[in-house]
């Protein structure tokens, strides 16, 4: 398994905020998503990963390359499409791809062209004159088009329509069906990124909460809905975000696999259901507890 | 042509332009006392070109690009050095070619290369200050010193109509030693503003790498 993107240790401070300890390996082909509540520290991690802004501590390394010496080389590999992308704001779009085109080896000027159309970004327009979701889409546009092996998106979906959210998602999903190619994305967990995210990581407060395989994630996180005195009282204190409900009462279990056994034979006698949590169940019920 | 230097070269180029364009003629045409001031007016332009050229810097965007903060500072600095020399070469060309007449002597040709000198360090002590403090802080201490500058030569050109006894910079001791020592002194005087903008493109990409002020 190919490790394209490690941090270790990583450490950003701000005045009111830190990014502390964060280790985390993205492996190639895989969409990882970065979630977490406003002010988790999501758009400050992703800037760190992919180079924008220094780390104060710990090591980041792309495709196992870590320093401002490799810059030119990773970033030519890098497509990067920031929370509030920057341009010479007086400048037309097709000047700005003039501009960044000689930068990299591998600039598709025509394929460039294509997403601008399929995007319906005019590319006479000056950027200051681009509303904020074609101000994302062109720098979607300019990360797709230097054939980049690694994509670092932070909240891509954020602007835009319902069209051009779900271009992006399967743009994102043909990205890296060749299995050579891998998308990092930190985004709000209702936005349609969970969906196709096949690796997740919790942040809150600047620390990782979790971050694991989402399918073993779901697997193990459930919705269980009982009927008083029907779970073992153990059980029922594992449970979170627990409330009672008219039919009964419902609680979010983490380790459902320790006590599918135990509750087999409340579940076949009716006193109990399970079913499946969401990304965002599991989120907020870490939140709370952290 | 790279693209970061052909979009600063337009600011650097029309602001040469201009001071060659408005001051220029004083010095073809003007007596001994347009080299003793016109040349300390080109630290204000050359400080003046860098700022313009940072108005609409996209530092962000930048940073996406495979370049790195290496190169980003030795383009811009080179830019500042390059512009430097064009101004010395001008001024120095005009003073050579009225050496003729009387109106420029060594002492002076010392004088243009030291103020040129001056004028190219600063001005990349600013582009540094720049990328350490953003813009914002440094367009109020650029401009200070712009205006200082401007306001000095003025007095200075003022005086040195009014006042018999007002001193000629061109004839000051340091200057009338540096050219003393012939063209040596000039050698001394380059190599030195050289050495310390080496030192400054190693310090400004240190800042430029570690500094969030422009980003």
């Amino acid at each position: 398994m190919e490790i394209v993107v490690e941090a270790h240790n990583l450490r950003k401070n701000y005045e009111d905020f830190a990014l502390e300890d964060i280790c985390l390996q993205v492996r190639r082909g895989s969409i990882t998503g970065i979630f977490g509540p406003n002010g988790a520290g999501k758009s400050t991690l992703v800037k760190v990963l992919a180079r924008q802004a220094p780390a104060h501590g710990g090591t980041v390394r792309l495709f196992g390359m870590a320093g401002a010496e490799h810059d030119r080389v990773v970033k030519n590999r890098l497509g990067y499409v920031p929370q509030e992308p920057a341009f010479f704001t007086d400048k037309t779009v097709r000047w700005t791809a003039r501009f960044a085109a000689p930068y990299f080896d591998r600039w598709d000027g025509a394929g460039f062209a294509e997403l601008l159309e399929q995007f319906r970004v005019n590319p006479l327009k000056r950027v200051k004159h681009l509303s904020g979701g074609e101000k994302k889409l062109l720098a979607l546009a300019l990360a797709l088009s230097h054939g980049a092996d690694l994509l670092i998106l932070d909240e891509p979906t954020a602007g835009l329509d319902v069209l051009h959210r779900r271009a992006l998602l399967d743009r994102l999903r043909r990205f890296v069906a060749d299995g050579g190619r891998t998308v990092v994305v930190a985004s709000h967990i209702t936005d349609g990124l969970d969906d196709i995210a096949e690796d997740v990581l919790f942040l809150h407060r600047g620390r990782i909460l979790l971050s694991e395989d989402k399918e073993d994630l779901l697997a193990r996180w459930k919705w269980i809905q009982f009927k008083d005195g029907a779970l073992d009282p153990a059980i029922e204190d594992s449970l979170s975000l627990l409330r009672a409900q008219p039919y009964g009462n419902r609680g979010l279990i983490g380790d459902f696999t320790a006590v599918r056994h135990a509750l087999e034979p409340v579940l076949a006698a009716g006193e109990a259901r399970v079913d499946n949590a969401s990304l965002e169940d599991i989120l907020l019920s870490l939140v709370t507890e952290a | 042509m790279d693209p970061i230097l052909r979009r600063c070269s337009f600011f650097y180029l029309s602001h040469l332009v201009t001071f060659s364009g408005l001051l220029g003629p004083h010095l073809v045409t003007g007596d001994w006392p347009a080299f003793d001031i016109i040349p300390l007016f080109m630290p204000v332009w050359l400080a003046s070109s860098v700022l313009f050229s940072e108005l609409g810097e996209s530092y962000p965007f930048l940073r996406n690009l495979p370049v790195t903060d290496r190169a980003i500072v030795h383009r811009k600095l080179g830019l500042v050095l390059a512009t430097g020399a064009v101004y010395w070469l001008l001024i120095l060309g005009v003073a050579l070619a009225r050496s003729g007449d009387g109106s420029t002597t060594v002492p002076t040709l010392a004088f243009i290369t030291l103020v040129c000198a001056y004028g190219t360090v600063v001005a990349a002590c600013c582009q540094i200050g720049i990328w350490q403090f953003g813009r914002p802080v440094m367009t109020g201490v650029i401009a200070t010193y712009m205006v200082l500058n401007l306001a000095a030569a003025l007095v200075h050109t003022a005086n040195l109509r009014h006042q018999a006894d007002w001193p000629v910079l061109a004839q000051l001791a340091p200057v009338r030693w540096l050219a003393g020592i012939s063209w040596l002194g000039q050698a001394l005087v380059i190599s030195l503003a050289l050495s310390a903008l080496y030192g400054l493109a190693r310090v400004g990409t240190r800042v430029k790498t570690s500094s969030e002020a422009c980003l």
